[in-house]
């Protein structure tokens, strides 16, 4: 496909000469996002800088039938921003206000390419906070989150986007604008909003978000336990949640992560460790005192031989650099690495850490664990190295580690999405009839194919015509006898 | 009224209705009252999948032997299906939010038959779109609400609640959404008072207590407050939304209501209902005529 130049033309009138680039150097820049195993070199990338602008974009694509895809930071690690070849790139990087701020609502509006921390930063002088924080947060845009309905490490207390996300202004992959909620909660109709965060940018293009912000808590504890083994560290996280705990955070790390943690950044992790947990609860101080105790406890009972708090904010600091240099950390030890991304229920965590194990030795790669164990969220960092031409056996390993965990009931992706990555998995864990109906949902937005196309939603062009061997949905194992 | 008590039954109901051009309104032509099982309560895990036609009440006494509970406190004993299709929610609102907030998958049945499911059951997954999200307040209009997978709570151990009257319930409200206390749910019953309800161990529950009547005065209640709380709501004849910074100009303009200051929600006793702008009417329409294309669902 070609772009004319009429249609070129007529975007640079739109958004000015200099927010259009056409120029090959430069469009490179876009050819890929986080998952740089997938690239494509847009025909056109456009950096619009209002509302009015991307539905300017958007219009012109439509009527033209030409495919666009929105991007942010660029920081996904599914594909959901990889162009479309002969398509245009919308990047939302110039709309990178805060809009308003309005503590007695507590609320904050934003254009979508906010970087995540600059929310917290807009807020934290009166004592507010934005909860979802992926590590990547430093760069990451409120787009992208609400794109991928992004968690973090204290999604566990605090929620996803979603829960953060109280109102919407999108742009429909045909222009027309459509605003979604607003500084109120619980709007009359299907909740649309619910629907498009998470919608991994194929549903239209976000150019507004009202975000709910979240008053600091009196206090914050954060803990961490050494274990000889992950089921000693899995069996003490059943543990806390099983006496009514709720900690903003449990982030478990296994031996390899942790040597390479302590490679990197040094945090000062308990030596010859098989497993540390960290658990950060916050709240108000007396019921956060309280929980602390009873957390020790239950980690001393189930083997922990060193249990200590962060004594300060500067220790506090350190513990949570060792988990969140984890991925970097890797190339300490490995070459490359692939970092998964599936989700088990908690309470089948050890099995499945077993069964990893397994596999790992079974494929000949090693496999390092690092991961939200409070949700069940695992991310294994399958270690290979490209150039002994380790590529496709980890890409195996990756594949069967799904597998174990959508058997124990899991899973495909718990925050990194599906995007290109994981679309020919989908009917892994969807049954044909659930796809179906996701490609009717799409059909009502985006009838003509163009918003973020190949996303999400496998397609025989993509996958080929044998579709990966499906699995009873987890719902409907529960009631297998009644499946049709 | 026929009641299915399967998926089949109800895929096959539907697929009939569908073939004959007949409508099929749900609760009326069309009831979930048979699908009333508990399928699964993982309380490691603190989730559990039900059929849609489960009382709210029935659930609850079920996960309370466990020392659990699904946070949704609406007025009356709605079915599950009821409760995600109605939106319905109660004081808990404050704290744990709208059914939205806790449903983590379902699985429905579309106009024509076709049984789908979305989402999952653990409390962490974002494959595919979120129909279990796209129902909820759906009105019985998109799916029928077949099964649900939720994600729970534990029971408090202690619950304590106080009561604040007041002439100026703003003021109150904002010197408590401004401190650092957590309550887990905060009402105005306009006009003239304001009821916490704290949860937690007894020995915090007792320090938020002392903290709060510190800030905004009060005496402590029992919990019939919140009985009347969700009386009042389930009389109310309409509902309004608000910026939740404007409280004082909405109640000033209120009689009387049961307000959650912190959604940004009152329930008043006249008729309201949301103006939803033309561009959102028209996307829900498109939404729907893909789902249900021969209105089968259709009032």
């Amino acid at each position: 496909m070609s772009l004319t130049a009429a249609f070129v033309a007529e975007l640079q009138e739109a958004l000015g000469a200099e927010h259009v680039i056409t120029e090959p150097e430069q469009l490179r820049v876009y050819e890929c996002d986080g998952l740089t195993g997938h690239r494509a070199v847009p025909e056109l990338v456009v950096l619009p800088h209002s509302t009015e602008e991307v539905q300017a974009v958007v219009r012109a694509c439509h009527r033209e039938r030409v495919p666009f895809v929105a991007r942010g930071a660029g920081t996904g690690l599914s594909g959901g921003a990889t162009p479309v070849a002969g398509g245009v790139v919308v990047s939302l990087a110039r709309m990178n206000r805060i809009l308003e701020v309005d503590l007695e609502s507590r609320r904050v509006v934003v254009e979508p390419g906010v970087a995540n921390l600059d929310v917290t930063r807009a807020v934290a002088g009166e004592g507010f906070f934005y909860a979802p924080d992926p590590s990547s947060q430093q760069v990451c845009t409120i787009g992208g989150n609400v794109a991928e309905n992004s968690g973090g490490a204290h999604c566990l207390k605090y929620g996803f986007t979603v829960h953060h996300v109280t109102g919407l202004t999108l742009v429909l992959p045909d222009g027309e604008v459509v605003e979604l909620g607003g500084k109120a909660l619980d709007p009359d109709g299907p909740d649309l909003l619910g629907v498009v965060v998470g919608s991994e940018g194929t549903l239209g293009i976000v150019t507004r978000i009202t975000l709910r912000v979240v008053r600091s808590p009196e206090a914050v504890r954060t803990l961490l336990a050494g274990f000889e083994t992950t089921d000693a560290a899995g069996a003490a996280v059943s543990g806390i949640i099983a006496a009514g705990i709720l900690p903003s955070a449990i982030e478990m790390m296994d031996r390899l992560t942790i040597e390479a943690a302590e490679l990197a950044v040094a945090p000062g992790y308990p030596e010859g460790a098989g497993a540390v947990l960290l658990v950060e609860l916050d709240g108000v101080a007396a019921q956060v005192e309280e929980d602390a105790a009873e957390v020790e406890r239950i980690c001393r009972e189930c083997g922990a031989f060193e249990f200590r708090a962060a004594a300060d904010e500067a220790s506090r600091a350190l513990l949570w650099k060792g988990r969140k240099s984890a991925f970097a950390a890797m190339g300490r030890v490995a070459t490359d690495y692939y970092v998964q991304d599936g989700v088990v229920p908690r309470t089948r965590l050890p099995e499945v850490l077993r069964r990893i194990e397994e596999l790992s030795r079974a494929h000949g790669l090693r496999v390092g664990n690092v991961f939200h164990a409070g949700d069940g969220n695992l991310h294994p960092l399958v270690l290979y190295d490209a150039e002994k031409g380790e590529t496709a056996q980890a890409r195996e390993l990756a594949e069967a580690i799904l597998d174990a965990c959508l058997d124990a009931g899991g899973s495909l992706t718990g925050e990194h999405g599906v995007g290109m990555d994981k679309a020919c998995s989908m009917p892994r864990m969807f049954s044909e009839r659930d796809l179906e109906v996701f490609g009717r949902l799409r059909r009502a937005f985006d009838p003509d194919g163009l918003c973020n196309p190949g996303k999400v939603i496998p397609t025989p062009r993509l996958c080929g015509e044998v579709p990966g061997p499906y699995r009873i949905h987890a719902l409907e194992r529960i009631g297998v006898a009644e499946r049709l | 009224m026929p009641s299915v008590s399967s998926l089949r039954e109800a895929s096959e109901a539907l697929a009939a209705a569908h073939a004959d051009g007949r409508r099929c309104r749900i609760g009326d032509d069309l009831t979930t009252a048979g699908l009333d099982r508990i399928l699964e309560h993982e309380a490691g895990d603190l989730t559990c999948t039900v059929e849609a036609g489960i009382r709210l009440s029935a659930l609850n006494a079920a996960l309370s032997r466990h020392s659990q509970r699904l946070s949704l406190d609406p007025p009356g004993d709605p079915t599950v299906g009821t409760l995600l299709a109605e939106n319905l929610s109660g004081p808990l609102r404050h704290r744990f939010g709208a059914p939205r907030d806790l449903v983590l998958g379902v699985t429905l049945v579309l106009a024509d038959g076709t049984i789908a499911s979305a989402g999952g059951k653990v409390v962490k997954n974002v494959a595919g779109y979120d129909l279990a999200r796209l129902v909820c307040g759906s009105l019985g209009r998109l799916a029928l609400i077949a099964r649900v997978s939720f994600r729970l709570h534990p029971l408090p151990k202690a619950s304590r609640t106080l009561v604040v009257e007041t002439d100026d319930a703003p003021a109150v409200v904002a010197a408590l959404l401004r401190s650092q206390l957590q309550p887990s749910a905060l009402d105005v019953l306009h006009p003239g008072r304001v009821v916490v309800l704290f949860e937690g161990s007894p020995r915090a529950v007792e320090a938020q207590l002392a903290t709060a009547r510190a800030l905004v005065g009060g005496s402590e209640a029992d919990a019939e407050v919140w009985e009347e709380s969700r009386r009042r709501q389930g009389a109310a004849r309409g509902r309004v939304r608000f910026e939740p910074g404007r409280l004082a100009d909405v109640l000033a303009e209120l009689p009387e209501a049961v307000v959650r200051p912190a959604a940004g929600v009152a329930y008043v006793p006249y008729d309201a209902a949301d103006d939803l702008p033309e561009s959102v009417r028209r996307l829900t329409e498109r939404i729907r005529r893909e789902l249900d294309p021969k209105g089968v669902f259709a009032a």
